[in-house]
């Protein structure tokens, strides 16, 4: 497709008539991030709201991360942190140790994780399946050991202390007001990035080199340099993001916050509850964790019989619920919802499928959303099996 | 059909330089010899049978010629160019393209979007395809291939005449000059053989040059213009698809087997 020609498909969808054609959750979607976006400055957001939406905003670029080259290209790492810790605990040193401006320390820090993607990419050439994910899985424990033994340079279990800031807006509020848009703004184009790269050509070769590196090499790709390029990529997202994180008041270079574990779990969570390899699926798990654990603690109602209340027992209760999501909902929340509301939405309209009008049109009509494999089988109106269990 | 003489055969073409000239390749895994010192050659548009008991090294052969393995000696030219252990990629975008006998297809998209792969861009930053695919190429490589009532199938939907389709699709989707069939018959019945050599000789007749790999004759006889048998990772015999089955040595090889 000529470039010209793209321009007249975004002309086209920005119509009037194109964007009444749009699919309803592009208007979920806008009407979301228009509320996020607004919200600090006139929808009255409190302070500690917008540190906690500041922290979940950095959370979702991580699972962001993970997204990207695990599900997308099956290289499964089970060692991001190291990328999160590469950035910040590089820029926070730098600063800490040399006064290094933050800027210079947060590319620093990105380069650092650049590097440490290139330490995961070309094992991974190699490596496959649980092998790599064991792979991964050794480094970020070897770290925090090492950061314990030299913990009088890296703060131990600790961290390091704060280093400066890489935003300064006045008094508290305006600074969370300042470093919530900061991380907003970050989030947003980390989702455009990987939203677009995803979505285009390059995705498909990416999903491709999931299912067989064969059929991509004799389709005339080189699997090598997509899948370097894809977890590269990913540690440069999570690198930066652990960088910037760490000079806002939210975040530090410690080891609970950056190279834990536990943290590693809950991207893992977050990812495979949204909707494994679908980028949007990674924010709104990622969102779905954060607040749901939170809302969980929160609550004062005691449960009846253990004489427990729920805020005690939240992070049980919510693996509990997740254990379900899991198994019951093994395709993700948002590729469960958008095919519920595809069924909505046919039973409104007539009980005529929408998708079948959509999909087997040959003429590029159908949906852009799709390389996400569920969304893409289900919009062709071919009756994955998924579909066809649900729709009995 | 007639099965000699009628087509260009290695000798109409005169003496004219082979598409593929395969010269002592030997491959080894460790200390057993998969294939040793074979040599042959490949010219324009012709159709070569490429014969040999199973486990004769033919997978091999392959594998080193396409690039899936590296050779351990020997030299693969294409086009006289020396291409020797270049990546199976590598290879198809110098215009050789191969299916394979165990599928590969990409098994969470559609037939459409199988064949599509090869037609996307190869560019790490690119917008193509952000506003739905570009299928008309690869829909018509479908119907060229048969598959046009298969388009938004899933693989696993197919069957395995149709997973054959998908595999010489994919590889045709790019227009190849050489193309390796890997037992492209097996499992399939009659009619079906023939509808497939009926397209082999299709695209042969645009420019096409064919290597059929198959462990016996079985749909061969009237397709391929010459043979060439190997057994134990050794040329045994070479000729015409009539000599080669009169073959003594060819017998021998297949002799307590199965029928060349």
């Amino acid at each position: 497709m000529a470039d010209s020609s793209l321009v007249g498909e975004v002309r086209a969808r920005l119509s009037w008539a194109g964007l009444k054609r749009a699919p309803i959750r592009y208007y979920l979607a806008a009407v979301f991030l228009v509320g996020l976006a607004l919200g600090p400055t006139l929808g009255g957001m409190g302070t500690l709201l917008m540190l906690q939406w500041t922290t979940a905003f950095f959370f979702v670029m991580f699972v962001l991360s993970w997204d990207f080259v695990a599900g997308y290209t099956g290289q499964v790492s089970f060692g991001h942190t190291l990328f999160f810790t590469a950035g910040g605990y590089t820029t926070a040193a730098l600063n800490l140790y040399l006064g290094v401006d933050p800027l210079l320390g947060i590319l620093a820090g990105t380069v650092v994780a650049a590097v440490s993607g290139l330490f995961f990419a070309l094992p991974a050439l190699r490596l496959g399946g649980h092998y790599l994910a064991l792979f991964t899985l050794l480094p970020p424990l070897i770290l925090v050991r090492i950061f314990v033994i030299f913990s009088d340079y890296t703060g131990g279990s600790g961290g390091l202390s704060n280093p400066e800031p890489l935003l300064e807006a006045g008094d508290f509020a305006a600074n969370a007001q300042a470093n919530y848009y900061l991380a907003f703004a970050l989030l947003v184009g980390i989702f455009a990035l990987l939203w677009t790269i995803t979505r285009s050509d390059t995705g498909r070769i990416l999903t491709a080199i999931r299912e067989s590196t064969d059929a991509v090499q004799s389709s005339g790709f080189n699997p090598a340099k997509y899948k370097v390029y894809s977890m590269v990529l990913s540690a440069v997202i999570g690198g930066l993001a652990g960088a910037v994180f760490v000079h806002t008041p939210v975040g530090s270079a410690s080891p609970s916050q950056l190279l834990d574990l536990s943290l590693m779990l809950e991207i893992l969570l977050a990812s495979i509850i949204g909707g494994f390899g679908t980028i949007t699926g990674a924010l709104v798990g990622g969102l779905f964790i954060f607040w749901g654990l939170d809302w969980l603690e929160g609550v004062e109602y005691v449960l009846p019989v253990i004489q427990t209340p729920v805020g005690e027992i939240a992070t049980l209760l919510f693996f509990g619920v997740l254990l379900l999501l899991v198994y019951f909902l093994e395709e993700g929340i948002l590729p469960w919802s958008y095919r519920q509301g595809n069924r909505v939405l046919s039973l409104i309209r007539g009980g005529q499928r929408p998708v079948a009008t959509d999909g087997g049109a040959p003429d590029g009509a159908g949906d852009a959303e799709g390389v996400a494999s569920h969304e893409d089988s289900m919009d062709q109106g071919t009756a994955g099996s998924d579909a066809g269990r649900d729709s009995q | 059909m007639t099965t000699d003489g009628s087509r260009s055969g290695p000798e109409e073409s005169g003496g004219a330089d082979p598409l593929l000239s395969v010269r002592d390749l030997t491959k080894q895994f460790g200390g057993l010899t998969a294939v040793e010192k074979l040599s042959f050659d490949v010219y324009d548009q012709e159709i070569l049978g490429f014969i040999g008991p199973n486990g004769a090294g033919k997978s091999t052969t392959f594998d080193c010629v396409f690039g899936n393995y590296t050779p351990t000696s020997g030299t693969v030219r294409f086009r006289g160019e020396d291409v020797t252990g270049l990546p199976a990629y590598k290879m198809r975008q110098k215009g050789m393209a191969r299916t394979f006998q165990t599928f590969r297809p990409l098994d969470d998209r559609d037939v459409v979007s199988n064949v599509g792969l090869s037609l996307v861009s190869d560019r790490l930053l690119t917008l193509r395809g952000l506003f739905g695919r570009t299928e008309e190429a690869a829909i018509e490589v479908c119907r060229r291939v048969g598959l046009e009532d298969d388009l938004y199938k899933m693989p696993e939907e197919l069957s395995h005449a149709g997973m054959i389709r998908l595999e010489i699709a994919r590889a045709i989707a790019t227009p190849p000059e050489l193309l390796l069939v890997d037992e492209p018959f097996a499992g399939l019945s009659d009619g079906e053989i023939e509808r497939l050599s009926e397209l082999f000789l299709d695209l042969r007749d645009e420019g096409v040059t064919f290597i059929v790999v198959d462990h016996n004759m079985r749909g061969l006889l009237d397709l391929i213009d010459r043979a060439i048998v190997i057994n134990f990772g050794e040329l045994i015999a070479e000729g015409s698809p009539a000599a080669v089955m009169a073959d003594e040595t060819v017998q021998e090889a297949y002799l307590g087997g199965e029928e060349i």
